[in-house]
């Protein structure tokens, strides 16, 4: 039974966009933007999902949501195929999947009180309505720190941090096993994330949800998440449990990053060693051969350009995809 | 509570668009009542009473907007002419919304084949002129007040298609409505619940342009003789009369169209209005 504890299980999802299709046949390189990972989310864990713009993050969460297709491999939420699945299956799935979003002021329609937009799940799937539904938006507008008689009130009248309530309160409506938070934090202001943040690791406590964050920023990273995974160019680099990962971090890309994330002390950030990343993230329709950071790594050497490293387990359970590191 | 909340956005009502409604509900009362109000029978013919200015009296009767060419009561025409000239515009406009912007939004929510069908149908209608397509359909059918209205509704459809379709592609992709399906919402939901309220905005504008547009339209038709037939009057019917007698009877255009102007105007108004009534944002702050 150790199936049912895996909220989410990945095996080799490829999403490649373009290519073949479209009225007048090819039109151009296939942009190959997630190429192969496999990934499991037990109950209770937040995974994070580190990277840079265009490395599959975006692509990959949609993949899970079954907004987007993949070409290959297949994506199980509590045991249930999300790859080809119709309609009807497809609803009965995202009931037990949903999504955060970046930009609070662009997820709550704009013409809809929040009420409204928070029951509509329920209303949708007949779970609850008139008074029923009344009473559990109020009871999910506290459980988000807001009161019930904000449920009349138009997302403009809200700031950014109640609005990123508000979408946190409709994606636990369905009390979902799996919250895929798209970036919920980079577009708050920073005085605001903590509390987010706060409220999101309370509301896993009490719920026993899983999130998968995705991410791009170390500092919010290391306050929640159990693990984390690095992506480049539509495959994983390295995944390893939260310690192990901000203590001993192996693949050079990681190195980088986390050498880009700016100390609070100026005195530590000076003696800070910096590694910088020469060069730009290649298009994803022209990934380069063997490892495809070689173009960019420090220790890269002539191996890296023929052969892809597969991602192996290292001494304290990490696992990375270099040959050096 | 509600009654409150009432009072005190009628109070933040602004004086234009009272003075507009009252207009409005004038012109309106006024074309329904006309059979009781209209001082003479408006096909009544007098040839010696032809083109006289307003203000003439004859038996014992004051033409007050004057007679046309056939001697006929002007004032009557023109509250008889109400009706007809406000019932094409505005059940055409509602035709030609609603076919239109349905397939606006299904053309950008569906994509793939059902927008390809659907949006080279709306370059082909625009294609072909309106009064050509008019003079088409009014052939085959013959002439009609319904039939008006359906050919109007049915030519002037592709303008509302494109603003719905070119506003739907715009909000499609907003993670609200993502947000929406994974809340397990069916495209109906998604389309009237959360699109058609935020593409109001810009289909309100094209309505009430169209709506000016319709009884200028309606006008056209009549002049050719494929639209309302005489007797019976329209604003535009009574205008294509006096443009022939502009230089000697002024007034048969002058009424006609002081009263269309203060229609469409009243309409851009209230449309204008109304279209920020839509916006929470700007109902409450």
């Amino acid at each position: 039974m150790s199936e049912q504890k895996h909220v989410l299980e990945i095996r080799d999802v490829a999403v490649h966009f373009g290519g073949n299709g479209g009225l007048f046949g090819k039109t151009g390189a296939v942009v190959k933007a997630v190429n192969g990972v496999t990934l499991d989310i037990v109950r209770g864990e937040t995974v994070a999902l580190v990277g840079e713009s265009g490395c599959g993050k975006s692509t990959l969460s949609n993949t899970i949501v079954g907004l987007q297709q993949p070409v290959a491999g297949s994506v199980k939420i509590g045991g249930e195929e999300v790859v080809g699945a119709d309609r009807k299956k497809l609803n009965d799935i995202r009931r037990k999947v949903q999504m955060i979003f970046q930009d609070p002021a662009l997820s709550l329609d704009p013409r809809s009180t929040i009420g409204a937009t928070i029951g509509e799940p329920l209303i949708v799937r007949g779970v609850a309505k008139g008074k029923a539904l009344k009473e559990r938006v109020g009871a999910l507008l506290q459980q988000v720190g807001l009161r019930p008689e904000h449920a009349d009130r138009y997302p403009h009248q809200f700031s950014g941090g109640q609005r990123q309530r508000v979408v946190i309160a409709r994606a636990l409506a369905l009390e979902p096993d799996l919250v895929i938070c798209d970036e919920p934090v980079s577009a708050l202001d920073v005085s605001v994330r903590a509390q987010i943040l706060n409220l999101l690791v309370a509301l896993q406590k009490r719920t026993g949800v899983s999130y998968l964050f995705v991410s791009h920023d170390l500092g919010v990273v290391r306050h929640i998440c159990d693990r984390v995974v690095v992506m480049y160019l539509g495959r994983f680099v390295e995944i390893a449990d939260r310690d192990t990962f901000f203590a001993n971090p192996k693949h050079p890309y990681t190195k980088a990053l986390m050498s880009a994330v700016p100390e609070a002390d100026p005195e530590v950030q000076r003696s800070k060693e910096r590694l910088i990343l020469g060069g730009e993230l290649p298009s994803p329709a022209m990934i380069p051969s063997g490892c495809a950071f070689h173009t960019r790594c420090p220790l890269a050497t002539e191996i890296c350009g023929r052969e892809r490293p597969e991602l192996t387990v290292r001494d304290d359970g990490a696992r990375v995809a270099c040959h050096h590191a | 509570m509600n009654n409150a909340l009432l009072t005190t956005r009628l109070r933040r009502v602004p004086i234009s668009v009272m003075i507009v409604c009252l207009i409005l509900t004038i012109i309106v009362v006024l074309a329904i009542l006309a059979p009781y109000v209209a001082p003479v029978d408006p096909s009544k013919q007098n040839l010696l009473g032809r083109l006289k200015p307003p203000g003439f009296e004859r038996g014992g009767i004051t033409y007050w907007f004057g007679t046309d060419d056939l001697g006929r009561d002007l004032l009557s025409r023109t509250l008889y002419g109400a009706g007809v000239s406000l019932g094409v515009a505005s059940l055409s406009v509602v035709v030609s919304t609603l076919v239109g912007v349905t397939l606006g939004m299904v053309a950008g929510w569906f994509r793939g084949a059902v927008e390809i069908v659907i949006m080279r149908l709306v370059d082909i209608m625009m294609s072909i002129p309106a009064i050509l397509l008019a003079v088409l359909t009014v052939a085959v059918l013959g002439p009609g007040f319904l039939k008006l209205v359906l050919v109007l509704g049915l030519t002037r459809w592709p303008r509302y298609t494109r603003v719905a379709y070119a506003q739907t592609l715009q909000v499609a992709n907003l993670p609200f409505i993502k947000a929406s399906e994974l809340a397990g919402a069916g495209a109906a939901r998604i389309l009237f619940r959360h699109i058609l309220p935020n593409i109001a905005g810009p289909i309100l504008i094209v309505a009430t342009a169209e709506f000016g547009l319709m009884i200028l339209m309606e006008a056209g038709l009549s002049f050719l003789g494929l639209g309302i037939q005489p007797p019976a009057a329209s604003w535009g019917a009574i205008m294509s009369v006096g443009r022939e007698y502009i230089e000697r009877a002024w007034w048969i255009v002058a009424f006609p169209g002081a009263c269309l102007f203060l229609l469409v105007f009243s309409v851009n108004v209230l449309g204008d209005w109304l279209r920020d009534q839509l916006d929470p944002r700007s109902r409450s702050r």
